[in-house]
């Protein structure tokens, strides 16, 4: 075998100039297919934490069983109980993988400055409690002015748009309204204790987070309407969120549980997306990896015809021929993905360099484009396009194997 | 033993049928030195493609130590070339890619040998050629004699029983087509393999032991003499 390896090589060497086309375009191929995979990782990971974290989804969402589906109409008869959320942190906080379980409890209103109002959505939050579910979000979130405090629960975090519509600051003073579950009309008053950014325009000018215990006096109830869950390692969801809901079940709870991505819409539509641009820039690398690899190989062997020939003579099989130009193709796939990730790598090394930043559609503010290296996925697209080498190579071999081996010794 | 049977072949030319040989009979005993001799044109290399096993008769037998060639598979033909055939060609063709030694080693990697085992005998069959000095230099640094005295070590390198050689010296000067004469009728003295070979030129023919004359596709002479020893 190595002897084949080694011939195969010295052929791939024979027309340089024709074997370096052929080689760089597998490179540039797979250098763009690397480039763009470690772009959707960096960016599938950023969108994870600021999904988990910044959107303070957690890991795992616990909701009443129907929450998702009748909640919207009837949100009073979908809710958690005091008990039934006590029962859940007592029987989750035993789980070594779970870092945090808090409840929540989302609601809208109007919001109101004295002089004019406007509608708002509300999260619910436990502060303290909510500062550890965001991690370091909860410090690199802009924010003018204080965040929620335990022992200040009227003081609320206003989105920045409303805050400015409503002339508000840091330390103003306004109302918020809203209807509780039985249908009365409640008004508390609310102090902003800061004023955050919640990266899209389209909640900007809605959102407010407020203490838990202030959204369940404002809506007057002592339940909640979500449990988050966060667990140490984001890769544990799946498995989690099995295990979660049969102990749950098992010990009564009527629940159902949403993970992250399934609760992130913003993450399935961007990754929906990547994953379309992804097909479709790896479709063109196959096809341009397939046809020069066949080309160059269909014109090897149409050159090599008489070498072929010879060694048919000498006893070769057709099987051999097959075999010889097979491994000279998949060497070429392999030697282009190896000048491939030197390529990727180059390019890794020079947006780190450059630190260029751009402002992706929906976001406030510009952020920096990283490109993760991925040696895993590497080897695996290697593994593939020496594959796929291999076969354009195969195609064009075998009908040069299958020919009259004096017809091949004749040719010239 | 080699014995062609009422051989014919025909070549089609569009509408037109060329009979490239006709009815040939010949027994080639083992050991034998044979010359088939003929002007251009008259079949030898159709004859030689037939016993080397790369070509089919359209009418007739070809007979491999009993065996007839036409009933085995592509797969057997390859293994019967390859353990029992050498092949000597006008054009020398070896690999280019390839040292002298390595193209010595070629037939005996095909069969699976060793390349450790194969390097051995490749380097012993070079001796015999004299041509251990430039082992090591691939085809394009070689002359023309010293490329077909490694197609020599090459047809010789796997012990084959017969080794066949189209017109060997047509591409080669004629005191270098002498020693090359010279040098295949050595070794079939020294190991018993049976030669086979072309030509077309008369010069060469003082070593021959037998002459087999072959004009218009047909033996006119030497094609049974030998058929009984
Ligand atoms: N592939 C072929 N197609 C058609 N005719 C052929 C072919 N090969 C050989 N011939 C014809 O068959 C005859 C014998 O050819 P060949 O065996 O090559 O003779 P030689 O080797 O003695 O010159 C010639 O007339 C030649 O033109
Ligand atoms: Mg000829």
């Amino acid at each position: 075998m190595l002897q084949w390896v080694k011939i195969a090589f010295r052929n791939v060497l024979r027309n340089k100039r024709r074997s370096f086309v052929t080689l760089f375009a597998i490179a540039i191929g797979f250098s763009s297919i690397s480039l763009f995979n470690g772009y959707t990782d960096n960016t599938y990971e950023g969108l994870r934490q600021s999904a988990i974290q910044g959107e303070g989804l957690g890991h795992l969402t616990v909701f009443k069983k129907g929450w998702n589906e009748f909640g919207k109409l009837n949100p009073a008869q979908y809710l958690l109980t005091q008990a039934e959320v006590q029962k859940i942190a007592q029987l989750l906080k035993e789980d070594p993988s779970v870092v945090l379980v808090t409840p929540q409890l989302h609601g809208s209103g109007l919001v109101g400055n004295g002089v004019q109002s406007t509608i708002f959505i509300a999260s619910g939050v436990v502060p303290d409690e909510d500062r550890l579910l965001r991690g370091e979000f909860a410090t690199r979130r802009p924010i003018v002015g204080g965040t929620l405090q335990t022992d200040k629960p009227y003081a609320v975090e206003m989105a920045q748009d409303l805050a400015r519509q409503l002339n508000l600051s840091p330390n103003g003073d306004g109302t918020i309204m809203a209807s509780t579950f039985d249908g009365q009309m409640n008004a508390l008053g609310i102090e902003i204790a800061g004023i955050y950014d919640t990266g899209t325009a389209a909640t900007n000018d809605k959102y407010i987070r407020i203490p838990f215990s202030y959204a369940q006096e404002l809506y007057d109830t002592d339940k909640a309407d979500r449990v988050i869950v966060l667990l140490n390692h984001w890769q544990s969801t799946l498995p989690q969120k099995e295990r979660i809901a049969t102990l749950l079940s098992q010990n009564g709870l009527e629940v159902e549980i949403k993970t992250w991505n399934e609760r992130s819409q913003f993450f399935v539509k961007v990754k929906g997306m990547f994953d379309m641009i992804f097909a479709f820039i790896f479709s063109i690398v196959l096809i341009i990896v397939l046809m020069s690899v066949a080309n160059t190989m269909s014109m090897a062997v149409i050159e090599r015809t008489r070498e072929i020939g010879t060694l048919r003579a000498l006893g070769l099989k057709q099987r051999g021929v097959s075999l010889m130009f097979a491994l000279e193709g998949a060497m070429m796939g392999g030697l282009g993905c190896l000048v491939g990730v030197a390529i990727t790598v180059a390019g890794c090394a020079l947006i780190v360099a450059i630190g260029p930043t751009y402002t992706p559609p929906g976001s406030s503010s510009p952020i920096p484009l990283i490109v993760n290296l991925l040696p895993q996925a590497m080897a695996r697209l290697t593994l593939f396009l020496m594959t796929l080498s291999l076969l354009a190579a195969i195609l064009p071999a075998r009908r040069a194997a299958k020919g009259n081996v004096v017809e091949s010794l004749g040719h010239v | 033993m080699i014995e062609i049977k009422q051989v014919g072949n025909t070549y089609r030319l569009g509408e037109t049928q060329v009979h490239a040989l006709r009815g040939v009979n010949l027994t080639i005993q083992s050991g034998e030195f044979v010359s088939i001799w003929g002007p251009s044109g008259s079949g030898k290399t159709t004859l030689l493609n037939l016993i080397g096993a790369i070509d089919e008769p359209t009418r007739g037998d070809v007979l491999f130590d009993g065996q007839n060639i036409g009933h085995l598979s592509d797969n057997k033909r390859s293994e019967l070339r390859n353990h029992t055939l050498g092949f000597i060609f006008q054009g020398f063709n070896l690999v280019p890619v390839l040292t002298a030694l390595e193209n010595v080693m070629l037939p005996l990697q095909i069969g699976g040998m060793s390349p450790h085992k194969a390097r051995k005998v490749a380097e012993d069959r070079l001796a015999d050629v004299k041509l251990e000095a430039v082992a090591h230099h691939r085809p394009d640094k070689l002359s023309g004699g010293q490329r077909q005295r490694v197609s020599i070590a090459r047809a010789l390198a796997g012990n084959p029983s017969v080794v066949i050689a189209d017109e060997p010296t047509a591409n080669l000067d004629s005191d270098t087509a002498m020693t090359i004469i010279s040098l295949m009728h050595e070794l079939n003295q020294k190991e018993q393999t049976t030669f086979v070979f072309s030509t077309h030129d008369d010069r060469l023919l003082g070593q021959v032991e037998r002459l087999i004359r072959l004009e218009d596709g047909q033996i006119v002479e030497g094609g049974s003499n030998a058929s009984v020893g």
